[in-house]
């Protein structure tokens, strides 16, 4: 799936200018939980790009073919087919009710002889689905402790490998990640590779498991690196060593002294994702007050964008933000203070190809593209 | 780090959160009540940390108008990053406990207190044994194995016994997640905290613990022992630092011991690997305590354990000091059955149903709810550390508030 970045761009934060292309989705101030977006994902060719919301609703976007007339314009994304893919259930066994929110959607890759899933919707279990076998999914994994109150940590995230179809991740609640290869044993209980990071004692609060737990693992295209994002920060990791990553890179550090308002108000349990560009040299995540942050990778610079409708005129540039974590507040900064930690953006989305992205903000779906020259 | 709450409030609202997501749809989400679990714990063992600070100190300046028994003892706790005059917790104290005060007059309910919180930390001392005997983390109220349940099953999804372990030791590499069994816990909480390096008592019935780091015994000065003047270092970190240290302050010798200076019986205790010892401290090599020797009523031979009698609080009030505080060792009795009996009242086997969910919440029903609230002024709050309290609405709302965050 490695590719360049369209037009050979250098990808990533301040080598060109992101800018507006569409934003989808209600403007009213009242957002019904429903309508909050819970997933986006690209397919492999770009070509669509779907979102799923709380409310079991799926979304697919198809980008329309770069009309003639206007040559240098690329293709709007407009709505291809929308259904609802899960309603609320009751089990009426175990007094649970299953939400019927959308917590994932994987494009199936069609070049892909193996038909498989991974599902982990479980905290405590990942299964294996053979996608013409509906009716029985194989367990590879199982970390569900026959005594609960031997509990401590729970699975939070996985993903297969891009390339070798054997091989997964699963990250955990410890900030923890499991490499395993699922031609060694039926049940992957036994990893084949152990991330982890020592922690750091001087950094050490009420809060350090919480924010050490990992809210999403992502390999890159290349296969060759994997990336984690826990509440603070993001880190790249070389599949080749296990000790530590290779790379962080903090995305609102200036809120580890604000971590116990976060705890108040439920923040600090944000689950914030993270994706590579098509050629592995930039990554994004979201944060607060429709904050988003670009990596480059190489050049180590980053660049802080927001998604508003203010910004929302077609092809306008999106200007860079900045937080003002102390001392006095430049013009166009925003105080930590001001930061509006209900607008969250949790999830975001790179074409796997060009440098088009989109970006959920509660219930809108924001697409931004590089500019055009 | 700023931080307006204590350790009080935070465990508050970490109840309050796990109470809450009962009711919330979706049901009890493991992972975030998993969180929430852990930081309670944490604030459960600052709160406990701050406590036995203060009543140490208290029984400090009490003992100061005492002519000292012994040689000053050099029964110094220390970790890197622990501030030297370590009792002063600066803003994070509860209550007005900045000392001053009429010291004879709070001197039998310090003296109450300071039992009730020894009490406290042999349950916690307990906890840990447990889990060095058994590789599950003693387990936690109504935490059955079960399948999860939005309803009567709620408490068995909790996974509050997390909350009950010391922090975990250094990251382990991978045994595997299947059974998933916590870090062996190599590196227990030092107990009690950093308050015996100001206290570094003149007599030893001063309570002073000595942990097994391998940081120079020798960090407290005799200086210590008077009044704390220098303020903790304000900025969040050094203080948690100080409050539990990480386990990288600990060194590889005694790496997996706790250590505690009996108060009335000047029995040295340790544990290690689960078994204890109790004359770990008296060996000249050991580098995890001072030169001094712990004073009379050692109990010999390692591997002797230790029991204690969750009963034995109600001591006479007319005793000395020296018969207020913890038992006298039976011999031979190990701690976990005491402490399965003591939780056998709200951990039933079977699997949790409505009827004993609602016992659960009956038995500590008032101290739950008060917990739960903030007001300060309920009678089932934990006491604030005034002194002023009379020793038995402050063990009745302990009791409470030890049975409830255990629950949890």
């Amino acid at each position: 799936m490695a590719g360049a970045g369209g037009g050979g761009c250098p990808a990533g934060g301040g080598d060109f200018q992101w800018c507006f292309s569409q934003v989808k989705g209600a403007i009213d101030e009242d957002v019904a939980e429903a309508d909050i977006i819970s997933t986006v994902e690209f397919n492999y060719s770009g070509d669509l790009l779907a979102t799923g919301d709380k409310g079991g609703r799926v979304v697919i976007f198809q980008r329309e073919q770069e009309s003639k007339s206007r040559p240098h314009s690329r293709g709007e994304y407009n709505v291809y087919s929308t259904f609802q893919s899960h309603e609320p259930e009751f089990d009426y066994l175990k007094s649970l009710e299953i939400e019927e929110k959308i917590n994932k959607i994987r494009w199936l890759p069609q070049q892909n002889a193996a038909h498989f899933l991974l599902s982990t919707n479980d905290d405590l279990r990942i299964n294996l689905w053979h996608l013409e076998i509906t009716d029985r999914s194989f367990n590879i994994v199982d970390i569900k402790p026959a005594n609960m109150e031997e509990l401590t940590e729970v699975i939070t995230a996985a993903g297969f490998h891009p390339h070798q179809c054997n091989v997964f991740v699963y990250s955990s609640s410890k900030g923890t990640i499991r490499l395993c290869d699922m031609r060694s044993s039926a049940l992957c209980d036994r990893h084949s590779k152990f991330f982890e990071e020592p922690e750091d004692p001087s950094s050490r609060s009420f809060f350090s498991e919480i924010i050490s737990s990992i809210s999403d693992v992502n390999f890159s295209h290349s296969g060759r690196y994997m990336m984690t994002r826990d509440y603070l920060s993001v880190k790249v990791w070389d599949l080749n060593m296990e000790n530590r990553p290779v790379e962080t890179y903090q995305v609102h550090e200036y809120l580890r002294s604000k971590l116990c308002s976060l705890y108040e108000n439920d923040c600090i349990f944000d689950k914030f994702e993270c994706c590579w560009n098509g050629s592995d040299s930039a990554i994004m995540t979201g944060s607060y007050n429709n904050f988003f942050r670009m990596f480059d990778r190489n050049t180590r610079r980053d660049i802080t964008l927001e998604a508003s409708r203010e910004n929302s005129k077609p092809r306008a540039v999106l200007k860079p933000r900045k937080v003002c974590t102390g001392g006095k507040r430049k013009k166009d900064e925003i105080s930590v203070d001001s930061l509006d930690f209900n607008k969250k953006i949790l999830h975001t989305a790179w074409h796997p190809v060009e440098n088009v992205i989109a970006v959920a903000a509660t219930n809108n779906l924001y697409i931004f593209q590089d500019k055009i020259n | 780090m700023e931080c307006a709450l204590d350790a009080q409030s935070l465990i508050s609202i970490s109840l309050r959160k796990i109470h809450s997501s009962r009711t919330q749809r979706g049901g009890i989400k493991l992972h975030k009540n998993l969180l929430v679990s852990y930081v309670l714990r944490n604030a459960r063992q600052l709160y406990l940390s701050e406590r036995y600070a203060e009543l140490y100190r208290r029984q400090q300046q009490q003992q100061q108008q005492q002519p000292p028994h012994h040689q000053h003892q050099h029964l110094a706790y220390a970790a890197p990053g622990m501030p030297a005059s370590a009792a002063d917790f600066g803003p994070l104290q509860l209550g007005g406990c900045g000392g001053g005060g009429d010291a004879e007059a709070r001197e039998p309910a310090a003296r109450h207190q300071l039992h009730q919180l020894h009490q406290l930390h042999q349950l916690h001392l307990q906890q840990q044994l447990h889990q060095h005997q058994h590789p599950a983390p003693r387990g936690c109220a109504a935490a059955a194995a079960g399948a999860p349940a939005g309803g009567a099953g709620a408490l068995s999804e909790l996974p509050g016994c997390a909350a009950l372990q010391p922090p975990h030791g250094a990251p382990h590499r991978g045994p595997p997640m299947e059974p998933l069994q916590p870090s062996p816990a190599p590196l227990p909480l030092p107990l009690p905290p950093p308050a015996p390096a100001a206290l570094c008592p003149r007599d030893p019935r001063a309570s002073a613990a000595c942990s097994s780091p391998s940081a120079p015994p020798g960090a407290a000065p005799p200086a210590a022992a008077s009044p704390p003047s220098s303020p903790t270092p304000s900025s969040s970190p050094g203080f948690y630092r100080g409050a539990y240290p990480a386990p990288s302050d600990f060194g590889v010798h005694c790496s997996s011991q706790t250590t505690v200076l009996d108060l009335d019986t000047h029995v040295v205790t340790t544990v290690e690997n689960g078994y204890l010892h109790q004359d770990c401290c008296a060996s000249a090599h050991c580098p995890c305590c001072g030169q001094g020797a712990p004073g009379p009523g050692l109990a010999p031979a390692a591997g002797c354990k230790r029991k204690y009698y969750p009963g034995q609080e109600e001591e006479d009030d007319d005793e000395e000091d020296a018969g207020e505080l913890g038992a006298e060792p039976p011999g031979g009795a190990p701690f976990a059955p005491c402490k399965r009996a003591r939780f056998e009242d709200f951990c039933p086997d079977a699997s949790p149903d409505a009827s004993n969910i609602s016992n659960l919440i009956s038995i500590f029903g008032s101290g739950f709810s008060g917990l739960v609230s903030r007001q300060p002024d309920s009678s089932e709050q934990p006491p604030p550390l005034n002194g002023q309290l009379c020793a038995k609405q402050a063990l009745a709302s302990l009791g409470a508030w030890t049975r409830a965050i255990v629950a949890f």
